[in-house]
């Protein structure tokens, strides 16, 4: 069935609204408020007459008009009614913020199997419980307890762990990153990673799929369904360090640990693993505005040696390659720099940071047909205007530039405008080489995907 | 089990080297004499998995006296460190050409089901951990990726002198291995190691088991 009525409801019911400021119940409410959200929004709570200026209704059966979706916020021993309330009117989705389920022990799963016979009993979707709720920023729908709404965008992310959707948004907004939906997922009782990655990848405002996962529950299926979407997908695998099985029948037994396999599985599902989370969203960035290249041929230009032979060595490590340019192409670079820099790639200006010469260098190089990919670095000096560089870049990024550009303008202040111009210019900008090559390591991966494990339709 | 999996493997077109059962010391020398020397006996039981740690596999055997004497030894050393496991007599096999040590090995996960690991054998197993992992079912072409994934898969192309080992006929155990895990799917665990690899052909030389 369909997930609309939870990702793209009309009207919301929170359950266990309240007056109070600083409780769950209120924050949902205020959430939705602020958002921008366009829909209806109908607080429920027997004790309250209004809450933040909205009339409260005491059942969701009481809301007069149809209701799509319930956020419900209550206590445990309440949960069962309200649920079968929704049911009793027509709502399609729940997000279940309440815990004290599966997560907690036996007696939990007994609950949260109670709470699913309800769910199915009146053919409703679930998110949670054990949930922090559900953004999706396109219709400006806050119904998380995440305070802020992240810039629009078009990633999409997954998280199994609550706190760290809550951290996000300050995050996202630092980094510049715009997110289209997240998605606490909770204990995954009804909808789990297959249900949202078959959403998403229809879902036409999501280009990027990022996940942090702790572990999925229908492995073959989670594997299928990847492997039919051709939308980068990400994912960061919590528990990197466990080990396997602790009694030792054989050395497989052994040696695959969870860990492992889901290395492998997600290596034969197209899943691009990564290490954690600065290296998840850094990836997911250059993912929803690059395109990937077609091989793993990395052009490098800088104008100070030390930061592209750290962004060369980074490449070796990562599996990518620095080629030679071609002949012609390194006479036209030389037409352009002085005599001292190095027409070699990675190309040194030799401090020149103008725009004739980052503009004309790497226009030159992405006409190379031995680069695949550019990174393009800038070290800040007082003698350069950062923005100056950067301008030069995204005037050759807007024209009809088929292979990615990653850049990276190093030196923190003094760098802001230009990293702005970068930033509005669609080019993901990281403030280390390392970072940046990592992100296009990802783009290539994605393209080995492609090419290889994605199913085509 | 020690029989089950051994037919397994031979349903699988897993080659296994040549092995007869044995209940008396008499009839074991007969079993070498038909193998060829050297022979390997090893001790038959459903209760010991570890076979080498209760001295229950004895190398290298290259006369009816020596087996005969190896038979009681065996028999005397696992009763005794292993009182209550039942004996069900010994297993002689052809003592197997040296050769290359790969481990081919199978795992269930209790998310993703099935997953095969290949390794070189011995301490780059053990110490090295160098292995790679494939969910099933897996195909000629990954087999062949996870042979090349390891870090020590330069050793079976041949580096230094050695003569490279037959790769297709990994490819053809680790492609029956999958074939007979969708078969069963009750195997939990399952271990061919070493199998050893020679220039054309190999073998499985042990193997270990734990079903459902």
């Amino acid at each position: 069935m369909t997930l609309k009525s939870i990702f793209e409801p009309d009207s919301i019911a929170v359950v266990g609204a309240s007056a109070s400021p600083g409780k769950w119940g209120n924050s949902i409410v205020k959430n939705l408020l602020d958002s921008g959200f366009k829909g209806e929004v109908y607080p429920v709570n027997p004790r309250e007459q209004e809450i933040l200026g909205r009339t409260c209704y005491s059942s969701v059966l009481d809301i007069p008009g149809p209701v799509d979706l319930a956020v419900i916020a209550v206590p445990i021993s309440l949960v069962f009614e309200v649920t079968d309330e929704c049911g009793k009117k027509g709502i399609k989705g729940i997000i279940m913020i309440t815990a004290g389920f599966s997560e907690t022990g036996d007696e939990g799963r007994q609950l949260e199997k109670r709470l699913i016979e309800i769910i199915e009993r009146y053919g409703m979707r679930l998110i949670g419980p054990n949930t922090l709720g559900v953004v999706n920023s396109k219709i400006g729908m806050n119904a998380s307890i995440i305070s802020r709404l992240p810039n629009p965008g078009g990633i999409s992310f997954i998280t199994q762990s609550g706190t760290l959707g809550l951290a996000l948004a300050d995050w996202t907004m630092e980094m510049g990153l715009g997110l289209n939906i997240v998605v606490s997922t909770g204990n995954k009782a009804n909808i789990d990673d297959v249900d949202l990655l078959e959403y998403l990848d229809e879902d036409s405002n999501t280009n990027v799929i990022a996940m942090y996962v702790e572990g999925v529950n229908r492995g073959r299926e989670f594997m299928n369904v990847a492997k039919r979407i051709s939308k980068p997908i990400l994912a960061v695998k919590a528990g990197r360090t466990e080990s396997g099985s602790k009694a030792v029948f054989s050395h497989t037994g052994s040696l695959a640990g969870s860990d492992e396999v889901y290395s492998a599985a997600f290596k034969q599902a197209g899943i691009i693993r990564v290490e954690n989370i600065d290296d998840l969203f850094d990836s997911a960035l250059a993912l929803s505005v690059q395109p990937a290249p077609r091989g793993k041929r990395v052009g490098i230009i800088s104008n100070g040696g030390g930061a592209s032979i750290i962004a060369s060595d980074a490449c070796e490590r990562m599996g990518l390659d620095i080629p030679e340019l071609q002949l012609e192409t390194r006479e036209r670079i030389k037409e352009l720099v002085s005599g001292f820099a190095s027409a070699r790639n990675p190309v040194d200006t030799a401090g020149l940071a103008g725009y004739d010469v980052y503009n004309g260098i790497v226009r030159q190089m992405l006409l190379d047909p031995n680069i695949d990919a550019m990174i393009v670095i800038y070290v800040h000096t007082v003698m350069w205007d950062a923005s100056i560089s950067a301008r030069a870049i995204v005037d050759i990024h807007r024209g009809t530039c088929s292979k990615p550009i990653i850049a990276c303008w190093m030196g923190g202040a003094g760098t802001e405008k230009g990293v702005n111009i970068l930033k509005e210019g669609g080019l993901p900008n990281y403030p280390v080489p390392e970072r940046a090559v990592k992100a296009l390591a990802s783009l290539v991966k994605h393209h080995g995907f492609l090419e290889n494990v994605k199913e085509r339709v | 089990m020690e029989e089950v999996i051994w037919e397994r493997l031979r349903d699988a077109n897993i080659p296994v080297l040549p092995m007869i059962r044995a209940s008396t010391a008499a009839k074991a020398v007969d079993a070498a004499n038909v193998l060829g020397y050297p022979v390997v006996m090893k001790i038959l039981s459903p209760d010991i998995s570890h076979k080498s740690d209760v001295g229950g596999v004895v190398l290298s055997l290259g006369s009816d006296g020596e087996v005969e004497a190896a038979y009681h030894t065996m028999m005397e050393r696992v009763i005794s460190m292993v009182s209550n496991a039942r004996i069900k007599g010994v297993v002689l096999q052809k003592m197997a050409q040296p050769g290359l040590e790969v481990i081919v090995g199978a795992k269930r996960d209790p998310q993703f089901g099935h997953v095969i690991m290949f390794g070189l054998g011995g301490i780059f197993v053990e110490i090295c951990r160098d292995v790679s992992f494939r969910v099933t079912p897996v195909d000629r072409e990954m087999a062949r990726q996870m042979i090349l994934e390891i870090k020590g898969s330069p050793i079976l192309g041949g580096a230094r002198g050695r003569t490279a080992v037959d790769m297709e006929k990994i490819i053809d155990v680790i492609t029956g291995l999958s074939l007979l895990l969708d078969k069963y799917p009750e195997i939990l665990e399952l271990d061919i190691n070493p199998l050893v690899v020679y220039p054309d052909g190999a073998y499985a030389v042990d193997a270990r088991m734990l079903s459902h």
